[in-house]
Formats: structure tokens, sequence, C-alpha cells
């Protein structure tokens, strides 16, 4: 089901080309990912799950959970919500593990120069979401050389689905929307000493700041001064019964297929979580012209923006605090969902199930930072639940234990994307007081002042009140590993 | 795993007044690091037969402790690339055949036509296959140990090390942990290279050196081959999993000494490329993971076991230099009856550390 007309976007499409799906003939936009392709066609089970042989469908849409590996071209194990699509491809449903493809090569392997050497650079900024390129904003505009690399074909990280404007003051892009703000981005750097590597994967971050880059389909190797670890989150899942059914999908990812890729998720949804991200989600699913059965929270109290819910219920969309979802129906996709009140202690209410029914089931149940290549590189890390899980340990400076490494944005604690660019120039700037040889201290003083207030802004109130709290403790942590001097 | 088992021993043997007492979880040392080989073939005779009598023990484990460890008696193929290879190879077949043991010699061409169709066997001199040779899963191996010791009324205590060995008067009593203090007439340390500093704490030199050793781990893919495929000369291990991934590593000679446990590139690429001489068709396959883990190695790379000369009480099972999967089982039920005061049923008196202060020692020549 594509979408045909939308309120805000203009869906721009590469050319409508022809491949094979078990046997059966497809189109698709060129582009697009095989996932995106398959399920504008109506296909949702993807693969059989190993063990117990369930169907499976996709999860995240952006290359984490494997969830949509599928065989393509021969080739096991391919995750088709981040693989583009080419005219002929040969993509079949997998089964189980899958075989060793069949690709013989007749020769050793005798490439002299493997891996490639990239040779080495003052800054790497792995990630290219708001967090990082606002990094890259503040370094560049000092003089710093950067490279920002980032496993998508296009920069932007998730700001290339919001369609919402954003809240703040006005110079962080208020009631700009974020597919807006990446742009802005992007046209800053342009002029600054700063290169942007797309579909390039950090694969490792090993001793030395060397940095192990996978580019079509090729290593490569990078040798950093300083790294920003701007690498963003992973989606919470929930565990329910059938909930590994095709058509159960992350916030993150329902906005990919709707926003980037112009495919409605389905035709009625069960949105779980009444968080922003949940009730933001909600209102882009309307105006996609899908139907939203109900938003279930299990708190007694929306953990959003009353503006946001208010919209979602002006449209006529229940939004049922102390509820959950108890299990999803169906065999081979969903069917249905049984949603049921919760009493304080989060146990289901006898005798007040509801069954729904709704092709779809969306989660926007949290977050978790995506800290693994810090972890590789032997930061400190602590568990911090207001900042949403593992996180790297960090200094005031978002500098973290291993000198010359930074997190900035999601990674270092999850929040949304103006605080992220907000941290992310932070980070920059960091990094290049260390850097520079001779730093204008003044003018670096007062850059960081600007930033820090803009922090301590959108940190202020409610809504702020888990980052604080979050990054209270971190100040402490930082303290305990000989952080902050 | 060395140290849960020998838990589960003890218990089943009736001593069931035991804790097992762990710095992090279960796991997290070198069993969970390891490559989870069950190799028979050595070139010694009493390495040999205690290998033999743990793939015996290996072999009915998942009964006895009623769990799934995905043991797999794939095989074992070693390959030869140097006349020192050759030579030393036929001697142990000698041996190992003289014992009981179903290894065999094959030809490059036998390789091919009998074992592994895919492997690249240039320069390959000969191989000894022994059938009966195997692997499993260390998480799960570790982890059924530490079941049904509970189930026996072992206490497990989880995140929290041992700060100190408590002595008096030349006898054990006891060990100072980061949670309290346990008394206990008989301690038995097993924390692979950790073991050090905590003998230490009671005046114990081992004479254990920590090493790393990088490993690597692929995506899951449908059964291609059976035996694990090593090589000391050409310097490689791998084999594939029950599970489906080929996990696989080699030893670097210039490895510095120490507990740095973090993975390198040079690892991975080397590694790689390694993989895709041996078997051409690897070249395609993704590597999912890569990760360092410790050899506690000793002078002769064999384990020491048994008392303490010195410290009443205070047992070693620790120096394992590499291979202590794969002996685990036998070793634990033997250190087990050593510590309960029974006669092991076979001697171990050879692997008590005192050997190194007592006089010349051999060494195996069968060591990855
Ligand atoms: C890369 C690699 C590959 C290997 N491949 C094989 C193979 O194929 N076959 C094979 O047989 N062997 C192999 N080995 C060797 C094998 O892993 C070890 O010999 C075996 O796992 C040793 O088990 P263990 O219980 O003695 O040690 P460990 O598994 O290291 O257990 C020791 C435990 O002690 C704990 N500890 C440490 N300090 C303290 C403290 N102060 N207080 C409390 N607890 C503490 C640690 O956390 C750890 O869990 C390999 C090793 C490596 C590193």
């Amino acid at each position: 089901m594509r979408i045909r007309e939308h309120p805000i976007l203009d869906f721009q499409k590469g050319p409508l080309v022809e491949f094979e799906h078990d046997g059966r003939k497809l189109e698709g936009h060129e582009g697009e990912s095989i996932a995106a392709a398959l399920h504008a066609a109506g296909v949702r089970v993807l693969r059989h799950s190993i063990r117990l042989n369930r169907p499976r469908g996709f999860f995240c849409a952006i290359g984490r959970c494997s969830s949509c590996l599928m065989t393509v071209d021969g080739v096991p194990n391919v995750m088709t919500c981040v693989t583009a699509l080419k005219a002929g491809m040969r993509v079949e449903t997998q089964t189980g593990k899958g075989t060793i493809p069949d690709v013989r090569f007749t020769e050793a392997p005798s490439d002299p120069d493997y891996p490639r050497d990239l040779g080495s650079v003052p800054l790497a900024i792995v990630g290219a979401g708001p967090a990082g390129l606002s990094a890259a904003v503040a370094a560049g505009r000092l003089g710093v050389e950067c490279v920002v690399l980032d496993e998508n074909p296009v920069p932007g990280g998730q700001l290339i689905k919001q369609t919402h404007m954003f809240f703040g003051s006005k110079e962080h892009h208020a009631r700009v929307r974020g597919i807006d703000i990446g742009e802005i981005l992007l046209k800053e750097i342009e002029d600054l000493p700063v290169s942007v590597m797309t579909g390039t994967t950090v694969l490792g971050l090993y001793p030395g700041k060397v940095l192990a880059l996978l580019r079509n389909g090729r290593l490569h190797r990078l040798t950093a001064d300083s790294v920003i670890l701007a690498t963003g989150a992973s989606e919470n899942m929930l565990a329910f019964p059938n909930g590994d059914l095709p058509g159960i999908y992350g916030a993150g990812a329902v906005q990919t297929l709707m926003n980037v890729d112009g495919v409605a998720p389905g035709k009625r949804v069960l949105m779980v979580g009444a968080g922003n991200i949940g009730l933001i989600v909600s209102y882009q699913l309307l105006q996609a012209g899908v139907e939203v059965a109900a938003v279930v929270e299990g708190l007694p109290e929306i953990g959003g923006y009353h503006v946001h819910a208010a919209k979602v219920r002006r449209a006529g969309v229940p939004v049922m605090t102390s509820h959950t979802l108890l299990h999803a129906v169906g065999t081979d996709r969903v069917e249905g969902a049984i949603i049921s009140e919760i009493d304080g202690d989060w146990r289901p209410i006898e005798g007040t199930e509801i069954k729904l029914e709704v092709d779809t089931i969306c989660l926007a149940v949290g977050l978790t930072p995506n800290c693994e290549l810090a972890s590789q590189l032997g930061c400190d890390e602590a568990y911090v639940a207001e900042l949403g899980g593992r996180v790297a340990i960090h200094d005031t400076d978002l500098e973290t234990t291993v000198p010359g490494v930074y997190v900035a944005g999601d990674a270092s604690g999850i929040e949304e994307a103006s605080t992220a660019m907000l941290e992310g120039r932070l980070a920059g700037l960091s990094a290049a007081a260390k850097l520079l040889t001779r730093p204008d201290a003044d003018e670096l003083t007062r850059l960081r002042i600007e930033v820090e207030e803009g922090l301590r802004a959108l940190r202020a109130g409610p809504f702020g009140e888990h980052p604080r709290a979050g990054k209270q403790k971190m100040v402490e942590l930082a303290r305990s590993c000989g952080g902050d001097q | 795993m060395v140290g849960a088992a020998i838990a589960y021993y003890l218990a089943r043997g009736g001593m069931t007044d035991c804790v097992l007492v762990e710095a992090d979880y279960l796991s997290s040392g070198a069993t969970g690091r390891c490559g989870g080989g069950i190799r028979q073939q050595w070139s010694t005779e009493a390495n040999t037969r205690l290998a033999i009598e743990s793939v015996r023990e290996f072999s009915t484990l998942e009964e006895e402790l009623d769990a799934d460890i995905e043991f797999l008696q794939g095989g074992y193929l070693v390959l030869a690339y140097t006349d020192e290879d050759v030579a030393q190879f036929e001697k142990n077949v000698g041996l190992q055949q003289g014992l009981g043991l179903d290894v065999a010699i094959l030809t490059p061409d036998e390789i091919v036509e009998r074992v592994v169709p895919e492997l690249n066997t240039d320069g390959v001199r000969m191989a000894t296959y022994c059938p009966s040779d195997a692997s499993a899963n260390p998480f799960l191996t570790t982890q059924a140990y530490a079941d049904a010791a509970r189930r026996l009324g072992v206490e497990i205590e989880l995140f929290t090390p041992v700060t100190r060995v408590l002595t008096d008067g030349g006898k054990v009593t006891g060990v100072e942990t980061s949670r309290g203090t346990i008394s206990a007439p008989l301690v038995v340390n097993v924390a692979g290279s950790h073991s050090v500093p905590i003998a230490a704490t009671a005046g114990v030199d081992l004479p254990i050196t920590p090493c790393r050793r990088q490993i690597l781990v692929t995506e899951p893919l449908e059964r291609f081959f059976h035996p694990m495929i090593i090589s000391f000369s050409f310097g490689i291990y791998f084999r594939q999993a029950k599970h489906g991934s080929v996990i696989g590593g080699f030893g670097d000679p210039d490895e510095p000494a120490g507990f740095n446990q973090t993975s390198s590139l040079e690892f991975l690429t080397t590694m790689s490329a390694k993989l895709a001489f041996l078997m051409p068709r690897l070249r395609s396959v993704k590597v999912v993971r890569q990760w360092g883990g410790l050899y506690d190695l000793t002078p002769d790379a064999q384990p020491l076991l048994g008392e303490t000369d010195g410290v009443e009480g205070f047992f070693q099972a620790n120096g394992f230099s590499g291979h202590g999967f794969m002996v685990a089982p036998k070793v634990a039920m033997l250190v087990a009856q050593a510590v309960a005061g029974t006669e092991p049923d076979l001697d171990i008196s050879r692997l008590n550390a005192r050997r190194f202060t007592d006089g010349p020692v051999t060494t195996d020549k069968s060591v990855v």
C-alpha cells in the first residue's frame, strides 16, 4: 500500500524496476529498501525463525535487530531493511539458517591493499544524525578537519523521518520540521573542512582509535586523533505472546516506512506507548491515511506533551492510560490485539480485556543508547535508568574515560533531537579545544556557555526531569572515574 | 567452567556444603571466550589418556546434567605442513592408536574425498583425523554444571570477587570477598589467569603467565563441514558449531604477556585471510563478532592441579594453557576427589605445581 497523497511529504522515488520474490515477479522503486518494496507489495513474512520456524517480518527498519534477514541473489542473512533494491534482484524468503553461498572464488585473495588504508584524520564523527552533524558544524567552524561516517545512504539520521515541528527556542530550530533541519545542517557543513561518508558502517573501534569501515562491501581502515560517537539509539521491544509476528514494528520503523519510503505500514494500527514518540507517530499515521484503533499507555498518565495527545484525541483516537497490550493475535501476521486495564502494580485486571481488530501493532516503548563502539574500545560504562540503559561514562565535556573519545546525542543518554544537536555542538567544541594548537580561548568559552545555556533551558521543566537526574548521576560517575579533573 | 564442574562433582559425591564464588557472571572468563573444541590427539600418553576420559564424560553429560550442551562429535582434522609436523604426527598417531584412539593418517586427496571437500589442501603434506574428537557450547556446558550443582544444594554467588585467601598457621581458613568473609577449611582456586593474584594473597607464587588469544564467529549457516580443522604450523583452528556459526582463531606468537583482552583489527583481517585461503567459499560469509580471552600459560603448557605445598586445604586447578575446556569434566572430577580426600581414579600428582621445583618436565608438542 503506497501512500499516494500526503499533506507534508512529496516522496521522491527511484524508477520502478522489476525484481523476483520467491519466483514471482514484483515491482518496486530502485533504491528503496527491499523490505519496503515487499511491504508495499503486501509481503509481510520475510523469513522463518531458526529454532521454532516462526514467521518473521522486519521490526526496527534501521539494520539493528536482524528480524528481516532474507536470501538475496543467493546470499543468505541479508538485512533487507537497509539493503537497497536493484533491478532484477532475486529475493527469497529464508527458512532456517541459510546455506553457504555457492559463490566460488577460483583465485585466493591476494589483494595487497587489504584493508584499504584511508590514512588519518584529526576528528572522526560516527553518525550523521542531529548530534553528529552538529558536532561537525561546531568543530568545522573552528577549523578542525573532520569526517562524518554513517551507514545510511543519506545523512540526517532519524531527522529524515521527522515530519513534525520542533519545540524549543528559535535558535534551536524550533518551528522547523525535522526533515528540514537535516538539510539546514548539511548546508552549514558545505563550506567547512568536513566530509560526510554515507553508506559506510563503522564495524569496530580499536585501540589507538583505529576505525574499521565497511564501504561498498570492502573493509577500510581509518585512524583518528579524536572520535565523537553519535551513534543514536535502538528501539526497545516488549515481551508478550506472539510478540514476533510480522506486523509488529518499532515506532521508528513505522516512521521510516511511511515518511521515508511512502509505504503505509497497515490499515489499522494499535499504538503502544503514549510518550511523545507514540503520540507523534500516531498523528503521522493519521496524516498518512492510516486508522489508529487506540493508543495504550501503562502509566496512569501520558508521558508526552498534552498538545500532541490533544491532536490525536481530536481525530477520535482513544488514548487509554493504565492499559497494556496482553498479546497479539494471528498466525502468519497480526490480525488483532488483546489489551486490558492494569492496576497500580501493572497487573492486568480480569474482565477488562478488549479485542481490537488491527493488522499492525506499533511499539513506542522507549529507546536504548547504542554504545557498542565505546564498549569495544574499553570506555567505562554504567547503567543509568534515567538515560535509557548502559552508556559510556562521560564528563561535562562529553568525554568518555578514554581520552579523546566523546559521546553525544541519544548515544550518551536518551533525550530528543534538540538536545542531541546541542550535545553534538558541545562534543565538537570539546574535541576542537584539545585538537587545535592555538585555540581562541575566549571564543570557545563564549560558544560553550551558549550551548550549556541552551541545554539547561531544554532540560528545564517536568519533561527534563529524567535527563537532568541522569546527567547529574553521570557527573558523579565521571568524577569517581577521575574525569573532570 | 572448571569451577562449576568441581562444585557439581563435589556435591554429587556428597559434599554439598559448598559455595561457588564468581567475580562476574558464569562463563565470563576464558570459558565463555573459548573455541569449545574437545581434542584427544595429544603427543604424550598422560594427556591423551586424560583427553580420552574427558570425551567419555562429555558424551554422557547431556543426559547426566539434563541439559543441551550442543555436544557434537564432528572429529578433529590436524593438518601437517612441515617435515617436523609429519615426523611428530606419525609418532603421535602410533602412541594414540596404542591407547585405543580411532585416529588415522590421511593424504591430501583423502582429506578432500572423505572429510572436507571444501578444503584447500595447497601445501598440506598430510593430516591426522580422529572422528570421535568433539566440540560443545562452553556457555551451555557451564550453565548445565551450575544448574545441576544448585539442584544438589551448592550456593552460587555471582558478582562477588574474592579479595583474599585467609590462612592461619599454614592452613587455609576461608576467603574474604567483596560481600563478606566465607570461612572454609578447603578452598579451590579456579580463577584462570586471575588465580595468580589470588594465590599471591596467601603467599603462593603460581608459575602462570596470562596471554591474550583472539577469536571470531560468523553468521550461522546450514552445516557444510564437520570437523574442527587445526594446524600448529599454519597457526589456525576453526569449526562449525552445532548452531551453524563458524568459530575460530589463531595464536599470535608475538603476543605480549598481560591481562589485555581487547580485540584488534589485525586479528580480524589476518584471520579472515587465513580462513579464505583454507576454505575459499568462506570468503562470502559474514563475521558477526570478534573478541579476546586469556590463556593461563604454564612453562610446560599443562595445568596446575592439587593441594598447595605449605598451605593445607588450598587447592589449585588452573594454568590450563589454552586447553582447559576439553579436559574440564575429567579434571574437575579428579580435583573434586582430591578435595574430598578420596583417591582420584587417575593419578594427578604429576600435575601438581611442585613439579617445577622438583626437576625437569616434559612438554606436549600439540598445543595451539
Ligand atoms: C580464544 C580462546 C580459545 C580457546 N579455545 C579452546 C578450545 O577450543 N578448547 C579448549 O579446551 N580450551 C580452549 N581455550 C581454553 C579454555 O577456555 C580454558 O582453558 C578454560 O575455559 C578454563 O576454564 P576455567 O574455569 O579454568 O577458567 P575461566 O573460564 O577463566 O574461569 C575463571 C573464573 O574465575 C573468575 N574470577 C577471576 N578472579 C576472581 C576473583 N578474584 N574472585 C572470584 N572469581 C574470580 C573469572 O571471572 C572467571 O569466570 C581457549 C581459550 C581462549 C582464550
